[in-house]
């Protein structure tokens, strides 16, 4: 594969892509795989609420760290987590100073870094440390040492951040799937969202008391749904959808202490979405 | 200070705080006013991999004669790498060691880099200057300075990069990558600049009936059916949606002069609208 080839202008190295363009489209069909590889298939990535579960201070985040300290011993787990309200308040800031959308891509991770630091602080006794970008091929190091990652959210596509195909005018990745697309390369054995709702439901359990808790649904279907308002970014889904190496994440209530330890064994406690590419 | 168990930021529209951002009602109130240009009189100009840097001094040489000579006279520009077949030779061997999207985007990313350098080495007499994806906020300061800021193409994506439906080569390249940040400065305009003519209606390289378009519009290019097309297909979805960018332009850069006339408002190449 290191041949070089001349002879029309430009030096190609002997490649099977040698001269194409990688725009065409039975080019990309004829570069999948069924076995595409993981990087660390035996974590599970948490992805922890910004608005669902840090804004709700103590009585909500002691807990969870406490069921993740205890948990650490025998799960292999990295933390992610969201912005919450000042997340939300960034973007009503800077949608109203007119900032393009690469401009709030790039500054909305900024409170989630907060929140990262709050967890990382509260893990710290247990072996909570902060998990940056740069040190993506380092993991094996922490985990190896027992120690519990904490990162952000907020995949870092900053001020390349694409325009929105929802409306408005807000960036469609947010914490969620830049989670899920920490964990795709890792080939995660699980990728768990800790919120404060027990799942997805057919209506706002709030407003319709009637409302039905979805067990299990392919992404592609919850899609179709296009319900108001979830607790999951639609980003997600979509991501989801074409994902190769996790097929499927699960919605948790984490105000029920049980449930994360339960789910990383496996159970149905909260909404399991699955890629309609799951076997 | 704590409602419905969660703590409040004082002032701010509750509806706003209550839903998640996933809610159609908070993404429709948070709609965008008019975004501001950040650096509306750049423009930001891709120098391809595989058409130009893989040409070696023959194509590179002119080509950047006539870039510094627009700057010169008083055209102000950023330049962005493409990879080119180096990185199509890493793509393949990720590929057959069966390796993830994130991990290819990642591996795709070291190439450009490369490129950028060497553009820069060859253009640091004249200002030429890198500028990496944490710097982009030095944008005014090196173009103030009258330097030549130079980039890579592509977006810094990498392990971030998404799967897509078919096929494991990252979507985002030097394209998707350089077309981003001109959406984001809301640049004068966009130029990629190729060894070709513009768009064909197939790759001219391997089919001598395809036929030149010199005008045409994204949408149409992504509902024909064309299997091949000259630029990243994520590029002409993103400027159906984008603010700022709506047209493209894509000149040959072994022909002299064309740079230039393009860099003037003149309909050299192919243009691409939204």
């Amino acid at each position: 594969m290191s041949e070089l080839v001349k002879g029309d202008g430009r030096t190609h190295i002997s490649s099977g892509l040698m001269r194409e363009s990688l725009v065409s489209r039975r080019l990309l069909k004829e570069t999948d795989s069924a076995s595409v590889k993981s990087m660390v298939p035996d974590v599970n990535m948490i992805c922890v609420g910004g608005r669902s579960i840090m804004d709700r201070g103590a009585e909500a985040i002691i807990p969870l760290v406490d069921t993740i300290a205890k948990l650490n011993g025998n799960h292999r787990m990295v933390i992610g987590v969201g912005g919450g309200a000042r997340a939300r308040h960034t973007y009503s800031i800077g949608i109203d100073l007119g900032l393009p959308i690469g401009g709030l891509a790039r500054i909305v991770g900024g409170v989630e870094e907060n929140n990262r630091d709050i967890l990382q602080f509260l893990l710290a006794p247990h072996g909570g440390i902060t998990f940056v970008k740069d040190h993506f091929q380092d993991l094996q190091l922490f985990l190896k040492n027992g120690m519990i990652p904490v990162c952000i959210g907020q995949p870092p596509y900053h001020f390349w951040e694409p325009p929105s195909l929802e409306a408005g005018q807000l960036p469609d990745n947010g914490p969620d799937t830049g989670l899920f697309l920490m964990a795709e390369v890792m080939g995660a054995m699980s990728v768990i969202y800790v919120k404060d709702v027990d799942g997805i439901y057919t209506e706002d359990p709030q407003k319709n008391p009637d409302a039905e808790l979805i067990r299990e649904i392919t992404a592609k279907e919850l899609l179709k749904m296009d319900l108001p308002d979830m607790p999951i970014e639609r980003e997600l889904l979509r991501t989801l959808e074409n994902a190769r190496t996790v097929h499927q994440i699960q919605v948790i209530n984490g105000l029920k202490i049980d449930n994360l330890e339960r789910a990383l064994n496996g159970e149905l406690v909260g909404t399991i979405v699955k890629s309609s590419r799951a076997k | 200070m704590k409602k419905d168990g969660k703590i409040w930021i004082d002032g701010m529209d509750n509806a706003l705080s209550d839903q998640s951002l996933s809610g159609h009602a908070i993404r429709e109130q948070l709609a965008a006013r008019d975004t501001v240009a950040v650096l509306p009189d750049v423009w930001v100009i891709k120098i391809g991999g595989q058409s130009v840097m893989d040409r070696g001094r023959a194509a590179v040489y002119p080509i950047l004669e006539e870039l510094v000579a627009a700057k010169k006279n008083g055209v102000n520009f950023i330049l962005a790498a493409g990879g080119g077949t180096r990185a199509r030779h890493v793509y393949s061997l990720g590929l057959d060691l069966n390796m993830p999207t994130g991990m290819l985007a990642r591996l795709g990313a070291s190439v450009p880099v490369q490129n950028a350098r060497m553009l820069q080495i060859l253009t640091a007499k004249h200002g030429g200057i890198m500028c990496y994806p944490e710097e982009l906020e030095k944008l005014p300061f090196f173009l103030n300075a009258g330097c030549l800021p130079i980039t890579s193409g592509m977006p810094p994506n990498e392990f971030w990069e998404k799967s897509q439906a078919e096929g494991l080569i990252p979507a985002n390249r030097t394209d998707a990558g350089v077309y981003l940040m001109a959406e984001f400065l809301g640049a004068k305009g966009v130029l990629y600049i190729k060894d070709e003519d513009g768009l064909y209606t197939d790759d001219p390289k391997k089919n001598p009936d395809a036929e030149f378009i010199p005008e045409t519009t994204a949408s149409e290019l992504l509902n024909n059916g064309q299997d091949d097309l000259i630029v990243e297909r994520v590029v002409l979805e993103y400027m159906m949606r984008g603010d700022h960018i709506k047209k493209l332009q894509i000149v040959n850069g072994l022909k002299q002069g064309q740079i230039t006339a393009a860099l003037n408002g003149e309909d050299v190449g192919t243009i691409i609208r939204a």
